[in-house]
Parts: structure tokens; C-alpha cells; sequence
């Protein structure tokens, strides 16, 4: 089984080349061959959502993919959230609201519900409780009781709605602005739902219109 | 109850006796300290064992039998050994060279390693193929050859114990049937008197299903043999490392000290990463024989398919009383599902784990248990799943057996819990089966949930709903239950053999801050924070200047580990032991420094600082006192600053709560939805209430995995039919409701710092709860039981049972027969 393919990832910003089997899962392509270890698996039936990364924006179970099928799209995993304007050279605020409101125990499920709770803000910044809920349902937590998550995504929500009045109105956060397929992205990739089992199409899509107020059918 | 007066003062010697304690802004006792071990976990830099990565590591895959009950007839590896990239495949036969073959269950029963001849459950362990990568070593495993002799296979207890049932343990000599063992508590003559005297007496049937721990990370482990040095690491995902560690030096022969185990972060454990399974032995022994490091993770599939289990006991509960409600007797029979290995995970001398706890909050004078436990062509199991030693079938069949005593007797079911109460005065209480019970305000603690729950209004509220004939019916549940925590003491518990302590270390640096090292291990419950808050409280230091390490066998003193919520009562204590020794030598040092006789030295909590007696202005910071430990020692003392406990405590901790639960009932389709979650706790005194409250709420949403979804089952072939996570269903976001935690504080007087420890209190106490409820919603129609998981379904039979149902049957039949007509139900 030495047959493998060269795929191109770029992975919070920065371009892997790297030479897969046709048959390696993303998840495992990203854990082993690009040795970022903070996606993780939980399952074998694509039910725990612990290797959720956001790929071109919409968050994907990467234990359901191949690596090949990622070819030359931008993903993203929990090392890059660091590195988000919207953290300003600190944690970004999803992260400080999960250690402030206590949305982690044994941080298993942790980079997984750190990157839906992304992908819901970056499309709808004031969520509901239930859209909250309804974002991470795909993420299990076997510690939490998930009350804590949800508060920690509340959390979240406001910084960022705080940092994006700090900045005149406009904001920071990559793709926060939902009436506009131009949104600046951290890494000026194309926005498009951004949430799992959705329509799968950009935030332009009718279903998106700023004025459904990110209200997914 | 709360307040801080209620604290007890410290005691003269230092000694194990509840001090009093408050915030002091340094993170101390009480305080909402941020998690210390958060950092590393949100940003993606964890290290959890499928995380390492070692220079020509190989992977390891192993073969499980699909079949429940087979002989093995022949393993034909070398299709397997021709995959590219395949190194070795391994067997019984090739362990039995190295005296690996079969490993000791923490019940000294003799597991199989990988199947020396029959198998005797679904997914055992039959042979390891080890290989360059993981994908590889799949492939091989595809390519092993196994050929089966299919027996007839068993997994139901009740059908195994009859005669003609397979005999599963033909391995264990002379053995001529099913059963594993019996076990009685209590006085079995003077229950029958009691319930032939009584004026009312109930009986209830039920079962506490198989669960699985379900931990979100799998068991994984990395064997690690570096023969420059002669020694083997295991990286595991272990919740007792050093234990572990003694048991690979018995199982392997290989010296205890050229054994290392190392639990690096580990992704949730509850019971399930307490066992020694036969992947960890495979990983350690390959490594060994190969000189490679190898790691093998199991998939989940695996995880709940072949390690163990919990709970699976068949219960029928009986409870004798008068006719105001005063309970005279409990009696109970269980028959318990083992599985294929007597391999529950509890002390030894407890076959049934604390089980006879099973007279629960209530001053209850006579009781009686039996228990008989067989074997099944089922994974081995039974281990403490977030429960002290099945605690919680414990507390589940008294506190379902009172509710069904007050509907038999009309009464409310918190009048006739508030009537059978322990009262405050009891304590210490000896219970019937012989549990000193160390303290409790039961009432305390009920009338807060009552309070917060609003109680009386939904009492009303149901009525209105029956009364109107709602399509929703309202239910209310109650559990009143007492925890037993904190195992040891040593000279009654044991894990193989090893007596139940456990340790703290520390060391306070020249600079003034300092490292503690615990022989408990964290999975996820916050222990890099809770004990540094307990130094911190104890040395005066503030909570920032401490780091806590654990697992790993090399550097912490030893432990038993961390299960059966004995982390905070017996390492808890360890740490704030080993802090008062530091704190005494500190003393010694401070009279040096302040030039004043030692006698006169007191320390002062509030500040942390030590200084003369009647002049607050001579003292000195713990900082201060760290150099001069290391700078300018007193010749009366040793240099340095360093102090080690093993604490072996004098009794368990018993914490207990009062948990209401509401629900409506859909009397159309049988959903329930919580209406309300009422949980009030009594840990005794609170080390990080942030942390605690976090506990509560995960261990009631397992509560509610178990009362509603989580069942693991089995087809009559012995297949498992909820063996992953498509079927063996863990509640998600959109099942647990927000919950109402409250708190009261009665200390453990016997604890140092008379904290009881909380971890399990949730799981233990909820399922009742939620029962309880359900079958509240029901009980004015004749319902007095509901089994778990409590499946729509599974309700709508029994609200069709009480005649309550409204029928959806009715509504798809009509579908059926009229394809055009747009049928809905009544609405
Ligand atoms: S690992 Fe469980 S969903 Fe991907
Ligand atoms: S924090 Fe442990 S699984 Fe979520």
C-alpha cells in the first residue's frame, strides 16, 4: 500500500505539501503526517465531533474525509486560533470564554467544540441559546454537562461583539459579517455556511440573508 | 448552612482535623480559581496518549473475535506477516514464552491475554499484528486467519446459572457451571421478622442496565522499552498509575523499578481506565520483545465492546414499614452480571462492592442483601463507572423503593424521606450493614431543594394536569441519597492487594514557590488546581506559585490513583497533611529568621505569614522563610523546605444531596422533556466551588445518559448491539437541560480540611431522580416502576399500561389506511 498521492493543505495559514495514501483519513493526515495533535478522534462512527476542524470555513468532521478530498482547501484546527486577529497576539476569545466560564474538564472534546462554536459565531455572532446548542449538538462531552460550553460560546459572543465596537463598528473576526462574501478572513479564504449538514453554500445564500438572522433550515 | 462559622478550628497537633478557612485572595479554599491545567488544553497543546510520537514507533492492531463463544481452532499469521511493513504477529503462544499469556483481574481472576483457547466474549483479544504505521497494521490484522469452532454462547446471568446453560470458564478447574459467586449482608432472620410484622411491605423488580464509562478518548498506551537502560515506560491512559505499575512488575516479572507508567492527560476516565486491559500488557510486551517503542489505541467501537463495563445488576428491592411511613427493614436480591472474568474493579474484600450502603440516608434498623453473580459470554466489567464501588445501584434501589413505599401509602415522597432521616444528632451512625456514617443534615439539604425547586407549585400544577386531562403529564422526583467516598482506609481496602492511602509531596524552592506531587491522577477533574489551592490555603503561598504534577511512577510518591471520588478525602488530605509538616518546619525557620524562641511563633491563616506571638509586625512571608531554608538554615534543622504524606484515612467520607427533578410526560409519544433540575450538594467543606459546580453538572448529565439513552445490549448470538456510538447513544447538547445547583456544608470531621469529595455524587444520586419522575407522572394511574433507559417507547408502554396514552397508533394506522388523507395526531 505504498501508493500515495501529493495533496496540498494549507493549514492555519501556512502551505503543507505532503504525499498521503489515497485511503488516510484527514484527521490522521493532519495528527501524524503534520503532527498538529490538538484535533481528536473519539469515535469510529463520526458521531463525537472530536476531530472537527473548519474546512474553507465550515466545520467538517475530519474523520469522514480522506485526506485527498481536502486537496487544496484551507482548513483550520485549535493551533490557529491563536493566531486570529480577533485574539490580538493573546487567546482568542472562544478560548478564554471555555477557561473562564469552565467549558472544559478533560479537554478532549475541547478543539472540537472550539471549532463549532467558530463556525456558528463567524456566522451568526449573537446566537441563541438554542442555536448554541443546536451547533455543538455533532460534539460529545462526557464531562461538562455542556451548560459550561454553552456559556463559554455566550462568552465569546460578547467579547467579540465587544472587540468589534472597540474597532469602530467594523469587524475583526474572520467572516463575522454574514451579509458580505467578501468578509476580510484571516486567511482571505471564501466564507461559505459554516454550519454542519446546512445548505453547505455561502453566506450569501438566501437561506443566510442578514435578515433571517443566521436562522439555519 | 453555608457560612464560614460553621468551619471547624484548627486543631493543636496540626493533626487530621478540620480547619476553618476562608478566601484570602491568594486562591486558597473557597476560591473560584481558574483552572491552572486550562492553557494547554485550549490551545490545542495537550498531551493524551495517541498524541505521542516516537522515533520507529510501531503501531499496534488487535484481532477480536467476532464470534461471543468459540474454540480456536488454529491462527494461520504468515498471510499477515507477508504485508508489507508487518513486523510481528503475536499469539498466545508467544506470549506464553514470556509468561504473558494471562494477566491477574483486579478480583485475582486469570484473564486471557490474547485467547489461549476459547473465547468467551465478542471482541476478545485473539492476536496482535504489529506494524511500521497504523494503516498497515490493520491491513495485517485483515490477513490474520482464525478459524472458530462457534459454541453456543450466553448472555443473559438468569439463563447462564440454569443447567443446561454453556459452560463459559472450562479454564477454571472442576468448574461446572456459570456462577461467579454469592455474597450476603446484614441479618437475614430479623428482616424476614420485621416484614412479617410490619403493617405495609412493597416489592419492586428492576434492573441497572450495562453501561460503559464512555470516556470521549478511548484506552491507549505507548510501550516504550529503552534497552540502553533496561527499563520500561508505558504511557498509558491509566487512572491509578502506580498500581498499575506494580502489576506489570507481577505480571511481567520485569524488576518494579525498571518500570515506568506514565498517564499523561487523559481524555476522561470514570471508572473505565481503572483495569489493566490486555492492549496495554500487548503495546508493553511488544515493545519489550521488538526493543521499539509501540503503541496501540483502541477504536471506540473496541473501547465499549471489550473493556469494562458498569453497572448490569437485577434488583428487586423490598421495604417493610408501618402505616404512618415509617420504614422498619430493607431486604434485596440482586443477581449480577460479571461477565466473562470476575473482572469488576473494587476492593478485594468486597465482592459487591459497597453495595450494602443500600439502607441509604435513613435510619433504617434491620436489612438484609444477597447477591449472586454469574458469568456471561459478555466483555468482563462491573467497574466503578463515576460510582464508588456500586454505590449507585445502592442508591438507586433505595431511593426508587421509598418512592414506591410513599405511592403505596399515599404519602409524599419528601414527607416520608424528611420521616426516615439520619438526623443531625446521629452522627457518627452506624448503619445496619455496619457504614460509620461521618456527618449529615439530610433535611438541610432537602428543604433547600424543595425551596429551589418551587416544590409546592408544581404539586399543584401536576394535579391541574390530571385533573384537566392534559396531553402533558407532570412529574416530580426526588432522590435523597448518601455517597460513600474516599476509600481506604487501608486495613479494610485494598486494590490487589495494595492498601488503600494516598500521597503528596512537596518541595518549596528557594525561591518561595513550590512543586506538589500526588499520587492521585487528573482526568479532567482539576487537580493541578484544587491541590494547589490546598497548599496555598495551608502554607499562606499564593495559588499562582504552585505547580502540581501527576502521573508518573518515576517522580510521584506512591498512590492508589483516582476513582471512587478519593482523590480529594485521601490525597486531598495527603496535601494538606504534608503542607503542615512544611508549615511546622517553617516555624523553625521563622524563629531563626525573626530571632525569637520557635514556641513563640504562630502562624497566621488570614495572612499566611508567620510572626511573634502578640508582635504581628515581627513576621515573615513563606518566601522569606524558602530562602532562609536554603540560605541560612538553623542548625537545629536539616536544610531545605520539604515535606511528604501518606495518608491512610481513618474512615470514608459520606457525601450526600438532595436532587428534584421535573418532567412532562407526552402521554401521545413518550418523550420526556425536564421541566426543572434542582441539584443541592454536600461535599462538606469546598475547595474551587467553580470546579465543583462543573463536577455536578457533568456527572448529572451522565444521569441522564443512564436514565434515558445509555444501555449497552447483546443479540442471543452474543453479538453487541450497542458496541459504538451509533448505538450506544451518549446524551448531546440538545438532551440535558440547564441545571440549579445549590450547596449546604456539613464537614467531614475526620478530613483535615473536612472536605468529602464530589466527584460521583451526580451520577450516583440522578438516576433515581429522573425515575422517580418519570414514574411520578404516573403513579396516581397504578405506575410504579420504569426501566432504564427510559426510551420513549419504553414510557409510552407503561403510560399505555396505566391507560394513559394518548394513542399516536390510532393516528398511523388511519396514514396507513387512507394514503391521501394528511393524518396527523390529535392535537
Ligand atoms: S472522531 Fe468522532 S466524529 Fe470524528
Ligand atoms: S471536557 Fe472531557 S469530553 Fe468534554
Amino acid at each position: 500500500m505504498t501508493n500515495t498521492r501529493e495533496i496540498t493543505l494549507t493549514v492555519n495559514g501556512t502551505e503543507h505539501t505532503i504525499d498521503v495514501e489515497p485511503r488516510q483519513l484527514l484527521v490522521h493526515a493532519i495528527r501524524e503526517e503534520l503532527d498538529m495533535t490538538g484535533t481528536h478522534i473519539g469515535c469510529d462512527t463520526g458521531n463525537c465531533g472530536a476531530c472537527t476542524v473548519l474546512k474553507d470555513g465550515e466545520p467538517i468532521k475530519s474523520c469522514l474525509m480522506f485526506a485527498t478530498q481536502a486537496d487544496g482547501s484551507e482548513l483550520m484546527t485549535v493551533e490557529g486560533m491563536e493566531d486570529l486577529p480577533e485574539a490580538r497576539g493573546d487567546l482568542h476569545p472562544l478560548q478564554e470564554g471555555f477557561r473562564e466560564e469552565h467549558g472544559l474538564q478533560c479537554g478532549y472534546c475541547t478543539p472540537g467544540m472550539l471549532m463549532s462554536g467558530k463556525a456558528l459565531l463567524d456566522e451568526n455572532p449573537d446566537p441563541s441559546e438554542e442555536e448554541i446548542r443546536e451547533a455543538i449538538s455533532g460534539n460529545l462531552c462526557r464531562c461538562t454537562g455542556y451548560q459550561n460550553i454553552v456559556r463559554s460560546i455566550e462568552y465569546a459572543a460578547e467579547e467579540l461583539e465587544e472587540v468589534a465596537a472597540a474597532d469602530g463598528g467594523t469587524t475583526v473576526a474572520s467572516g463575522t459579517d454574514t451579509s458580505s462574501a467578501d468578509a476580510p478572513s484571516a486567511f482571505d479564504s471564501e466564507f461559505d455556511c459554516g454550519v454542519e449538514n446546512c445548505c453547505g453554500g455561502p453566506t450569501t445564500d438566501r437561506n443566510h440573508d442578514a435578515d433571517t438572522g443566521g436562522e439555519h433550515k | 448552612m453555608s457560612s464560614d462559622s460553621e468551619r471547624f478550628a484548627e486543631a493543636e497537633d496540626g493533626g487530621p482535623q478540620p480547619e476553618k478557612h476562608c478566601g484570602h485572595g491568594r486562591g486558597g479554599m473557597g476560591e473560584d480559581v481558574k483552572r491552572k491545567e486550562d492553557q494547554r488544553f485550549i490551545t490545542g497543546r495537550g498531551n493524551y496518549v495517541d498524541d505521542i510520537k516516537k522515533p520507529d514507533m510501531l503501531h499496534c492492531e488487535i484481532v477480536r473475535s467476532p464470534h461471543a463463544h468459540a474454540r480456536i481452532e488454529n491462527i494461520d499469521k504468515s498471510r499477515a506477516l507477508d504485508v508489507d511493513g508487518v513486523v510481528a504477529v503475536l499469539t498466545a503462544d508467544d506470549l506464553r514464552e514470556y509468561d504473558l499469556a494471562t494477566m491477574p483481574t483486579l478480583m485475582a481472576d486469570t484473564q486471557d491475554v490474547l485467547v489461549n483457547d476459547k473465547v468467551k466474549f465478542q471482541s476478545q483479544e485473539v492476536a496482535a499484528v504489529i506494524a511500521t504505521d497504523r494503516y498497515t497494521a490493520k491491513d495485517g490484522a485483515q490477513k490474520v486467519v482464525v478459524d472458530y469452532d462457534v459454541l453456543e454462547p450466553v448472555v443473559d446471568a438468569e439463563a447462564s446459572l440454569e443447567d443446561d446453560a454453556p459452560l463459559i470458564r472450562d479454564d477454571i478447574e472442576d468448574k461446572e457451571d456459570n456462577h461467579c459467586l454469592d455474597w450476603e449482608t446484614g441479618d437475614e432472620e430479623a428482616t424476614a421478622e420485621a416484614f412479617e410484622e410490619a403493617d405495609v411491605t412493597v416489592t419492586e423488580d428492576m434492573l441497572y442496565q450495562r453501561l460503559h464509562p464512555a470516556p470521549i478518548e478511548t484506552c491507549g498506551a505507548v510501550g516504550d522499552y529503552d534497552p540502553g537502560k533496561d527499563k520500561l515506560t508505558v504511557h498509558m491512559t491509566s487512572q491509578a498509575p502506580h498500581i498499575h505499575r506494580t502489576l506489570f512488575a507481577q505480571v511481567s516479572g520485569i524488576p518494579e523499578h525498571k518500570i515506568r507508567i506514565v498517564s499523561p492527560d487523559v481524555g476522561g476516565g470514570f471508572g473505565n481506565k481503572v483495569p489493566i486491559y490486555p492492549g496495554y500488557v500487548v503495546a508493553a510486551a511488544a515493545s519489550y520483545v521488538l526493543e521499539q517503542p509501540v503503541k496501540w489505541v483502541e477504536e471506540r467501537s473496541e473501547n465499549i465492546q471489550s473493556t469494562g463495563f458498569a453497572r448490569d445488576y437485577d434488583m428487586t428491592g423490598e421495604l417493610a414499614a408501618t402505616d404512618d411511613g415509617e420504614i422498619l427493614a430493607v431486604r434485596t436480591d440482586v443477581l449480577a452480571d460479571h461477565g466473562a472474568y470476575n473482572a469488576v474493579a473494587q476492593p478485594s474484600k468486597f465482592p459487591a462492592g459497597f453495595f450494602n450502603i443500600f439502607t441509604g440516608s435513613y435510619d433504617i434498623d434491620t436489612a438484609y442483601g444477597s447477591l449472586t453473580a454469574a458469568y456471561t459470554n459478555t466483555a468482563p466489567g462491573g467497574v466503578a463507572y463515576r460510582c464508588s464501588f456500586r454505590v449507585t445501584e445502592a442508591v438507586y434501589l433505595i431511593e426508587r423503593m421509598v418512592k414506591v413505599l410513599a405511592d403505596e401509602l399515599g404519602m409524599d415522597p419528601a414527607e416520608i424521606r424528611r420521616k426516615n432521616f439520619i438526623q443531625p444528632e446521629q452522627f457518627p451512625y452506624e448503619s445496619s450493614t455496619g457504614w460509620n456514617y461521618d456527618s449529615g443534615d439530610y433535611e438541610g439539604a432537602l428543604d433547600k431543594a424543595l425551596e429551589m425547586a418551587d416544590y409546592d407549585h408544581y404539586r399543584e400544577e401536576q394535579q391541574r394536569r390530571i385533573d384537566e386531562d392534559a396531553d402533558k403529564l407532570l412529574g416530580i422526583g426526588i432522590s435523597s441519597f448518601t455517597e460513600v467516598v474516599g476509600a481506604g482506609p487501608g486495613k479494610t481496602c485494598d486494590i490487589a492487594g495494595v492498601e488503600m492511602f494516598d500521597s503528596a509531596e512537596i518541595r518549596v524552592h528557594p525561591t518561595g514557590n513550590a512543586t506538589v506531587r500526588v499520587g492521585v491522577q487528573t482526568q479532567g477533574q482539576g487537580h493541578e488546581t484544587t491541590f494547589a489551592q490546598i497548599v496555598a490555603e495551608e502554607l499562606g503561598m499564593d495559588v499562582e506559585d504552585i505547580t502540581v504534577e501527576h502521573g508518573d511512577t518515576d517522580t510521584d510518591p506512591y498512590g492508589l490513583g483516582t476513582y471512587g471520588s478519593r482523590s480529594t478525602p485521601v490525597a486531598g488530605a495527603a496535601a494538606a497533611v504534608a503542607s503542615r509538616k512544611v508549615r511546622e518546619k517553617a516555624k523553625a525557620i521563622a524563629a531563626n529568621e525573626l530571632e525569637a524562641a520557635e514556641e513563640d511563633i504562630t502562624w497566621d491563616r488570614e495572612s499566611g505569614e508567620f510572626h511573634v506571638a502578640g508582635a504581628p509586625d515581627r513576621s515573615v512571608t513563606i518566601t522569606e522563610i524558602a530562602a532562609g531554608a536554603y540560605m541560612n538554615h538553623p542548625s537545629s534543622e536539616e536544610p531545605g523546605l520539604e515535606a511528604v504524606n501518606y495518608y491512610d484515612p481513618p474512615e470514608m467520607t459520606y457525601p450526600f444531596g438532595s436532587y428534584i427533578v421535573i418532567v412532562e410526560v407526552d402521554r401521545e409519544t413518550g418523550e420526556v422533556e425536564f421541566e426543572k433540575f434542582v441539584a443541592v450538594d454536600d461535599c462538606g467543606n469546598r475547595i474551587n466551588p467553580m470546579i465543583i459546580e462543573g463536577q455536578i453538572h457533568g456527572g448529572l448529565a451522565q444521569g441522564i445518559g443512564t436514565a434515558m439513552l445509555e444501555h449497552v445490549t447483546f443479540d442471543d448470538n452474543g453479538n453487541v448491539t450497542g458496541g459504538d456510538f451509533m448505538n450506544y447513544l451518549l446524551p448531546t447538547s440538545m438532551e440535558i437541560p440547564n441545571f440549579e445547583t445549590g450547596h449546604t456544608v456539613t464537614p467531614s470531621p475526620h478530613h483535615p480540611i473536612g472536605a468529602k469529595g464530589v466527584g460521583e455524587s451526580p451520577t450516583v444520586g440522578s438516576p433515581p431522580a429522573i425515575v422517580n419522575a418519570v414514574v411520578d407522572a404516573m403513579s396516581h394511574a397504578g405506575i410504579t416502576h420504569v426501566e432504564m433507559p427510559m426510551t420513549p417507547d419504553t414510557v409510552w408502554a407503561k403510560l399505555d399500561e396505566a391507560g394513559l396514552a394518548t394513542d399516536p397508533a390510532d393516528s398511523i394506522s388511519l396514514e396507513f389506511e387512507d394514503q391521501s388523507s394528511d393524518t396527523t395526531a390529535d392535537d
